[in-house]
């Protein structure tokens, strides 16, 4: 029996957010962990409202890409213990498309709900309310390019059995031009400066990113399971 | 008649023959790189003139440059032979890459200590949040992210070919970084030396310089081929070459 492409993808996206459903205490985390973390500058900085501003759209971006990358390392994990993963390589649709439905429901279940609560953050640490916009936009943008590039390097782990560290050595340096960029528009912001160009920057990379990181990180799982 | 060029390259690709072949080169390579590594170290400390504003402390150029532009060159070796290693699966090139790796992030770490010596005296600062010593400094991370993910495997071809491929996504992500980091700030000094157009270096300052780079290509080549023997013969211990080599030492 064959199934239709779309069909295969609704069916792959559903059973992923059912799974995410299920164990809606994992959802719950990431979250935890970055309010926490947000909660942790305060204190080691002091509550001076002034300096609090200035590092408030950094503090926000850095601690929801570090809540990613500890969410990120499940990403595949619980479908190459149960097997799952081997359908998936060997199904007649194609696997970059597949996993690219994977990425997407990881990124619902990780990366949005932080983008949610992330406004809370900002007026934890003071961020202005106008400036709130350009930092949840900023987050929409980079938030899904952190999934897909770090889906990449998951994908690549995946044979290995110690990966927490060395996703984080890996995937750290490639998102230096996404935090640059993502921070630097709220820092124009902040500044009253024209913020635009480097939301566009990021929008431009993560087209590319929607095309070609599917494609990779379908080679890299067929490189690292290959056994 | 030109066949000669194809068929010798395709025998270099088998293992055995690489090490001989790397046998021979390598004692040459590495006399050339002490000969005129020592050469353009006599030019640069002593024969050519003090810079007219830093003096005698631009002399670390000497080392720092051929050091960053090496850094670079074989990062791009690593990217090519992944490449070949990925697509034609040839043993040889998983080997050469991954054993260019630590060479390369070794050029890299010696840019930065290099660079931070001189940026002491010079800019009144070990370290200072530039654009190209933050480039340098990721490309440190790709390296040690590479050699990371390497080791991470039980199986080594497997490693290798995981490896490789991360080490062409960093070749796409080099350029990226750089553009990016070099938007968000610099203060770095611009190039003095161009391959197209005059270089803005007087030419007593400039050959040791590009004799140092050259010693440095020599060094290179040397220690990659040393490392590559080695990893061969580890790989393919089980082989009969590997067998008749080691009696052959004994005998």
């Amino acid at each position: 029996m064959t199934v239709s492409t779309g069909a295969a993808c609704a069916a792959l996206l559903r059973r992923d957010l059912l799974l995410a459903w299920r164990r809606r205490g994992d959802i719950a985390m990431p979250v935890l962990y970055a309010v926490i973390v947000a909660t942790l500058f305060p204190f080691a900085l002091g509550p001076e409202e002034a300096l609090l501003q200035r590092i408030a759209g950094g503090v926000i971006l850095v601690t929801v890409l570090l809540a990613m990358l500890l969410a990120l390392d499940a990403m595949f994990r619980g479908d190459i213990e149960d097997g799952s993963l081997e359908q998936l390589l060997l199904a007649p649709q194609p696997l970059a498309l597949m996993l690219a439905i994977r990425i997407f429901a990881h990124w619902i279940t990780t990366a949005l709900p932080l983008i949610i609560i992330s406004p809370l953050l900002a007026g934890m640490l003071h961020l202005p309310t106008p400036v709130m916009g350009v930092l949840v936009v900023a987050l929409l943008l980079a938030t899904p390019l952190l999934s897909l590039i770090g889906a990449i390097l998951v994908a690549l782990t995946a044979g290995t059995r110690r990966s927490g560290m060395l996703l984080a050595l890996m995937l750290l340096p490639l998102c230096v031009p996404v935090v640059i960029f993502a921070a630097g528009a709220v820092a124009a912001a902040q500044q009253g400066l024209p913020w635009v160009a480097p939301i566009a920057w990021l929008g431009a990379a993560l087209v590319l990113a929607l095309v070609l990181a599917p494609l990779a990180c379908a080679a890299a799982l067929r490189i690292a399971l290959d056994a | 008649m030109a066949n000669w060029i194809p068929t010798w390259l395709h025998r270099l690709g088998s293992p055995p023959t690489f090490y001989r072949f790397a046998g021979a080169v390598r004692p040459w390579a590495l006399a050339l790189a002490l000969i005129t590594g020592a050469i353009a170290a006599y030019g640069g400390l002593v024969l050519a003139p003090a810079d007219y504003q830093q003096g005698d402390a631009y002399r670390i150029i000497f080392i720092h440059v051929p050091s960053a532009w090496m850094s670079l060159f074989i990062y791009f070796a690593m990217g090519v032979a992944a490449f070949i290693a990925l697509v034609w699966r040839i043993k040889l090139a998983e080997v050469v890459a991954m054993e260019s790796a630590p060479i390369g992030a070794a050029f890299t770490f010696i840019t930065l200590v290099t660079g931070s010596l001189w940026g002491k005296p010079m800019w009144g600062t070990w370290w200072t949040w530039d654009a190209r010593l933050t480039s340098e400094l990721v490309l440190l991370f790709l390296y040690l992210g590479v050699i990371g993910l390497f080791h991470a495997f039980e199986d080594r071809r497997q490693g290798a070919r995981a490896a490789a491929f991360l080490a062409l996504i960093g070749v796409v992500n080099v350029p990226i970084v750089h553009f990016s980091v070099n938007w968000w700030n610099t203060l770095h000094q611009g190039s003095t030396v161009r391959l197209l157009g005059p270089s803005h270096i007087d030419a007593r300052m400039l050959w040791p310089l590009l004799t140092m780079m050259l010693a440095t290509k020599c060094y290179y080549v040397a220690s990659l081929f040393g490392r590559v023997r080695a990893d061969l013969v580890a790989m393919e211990s089980g082989k009969d070459w590997v067998k008749a080599l080691a009696v052959e030492e004994t005998a």
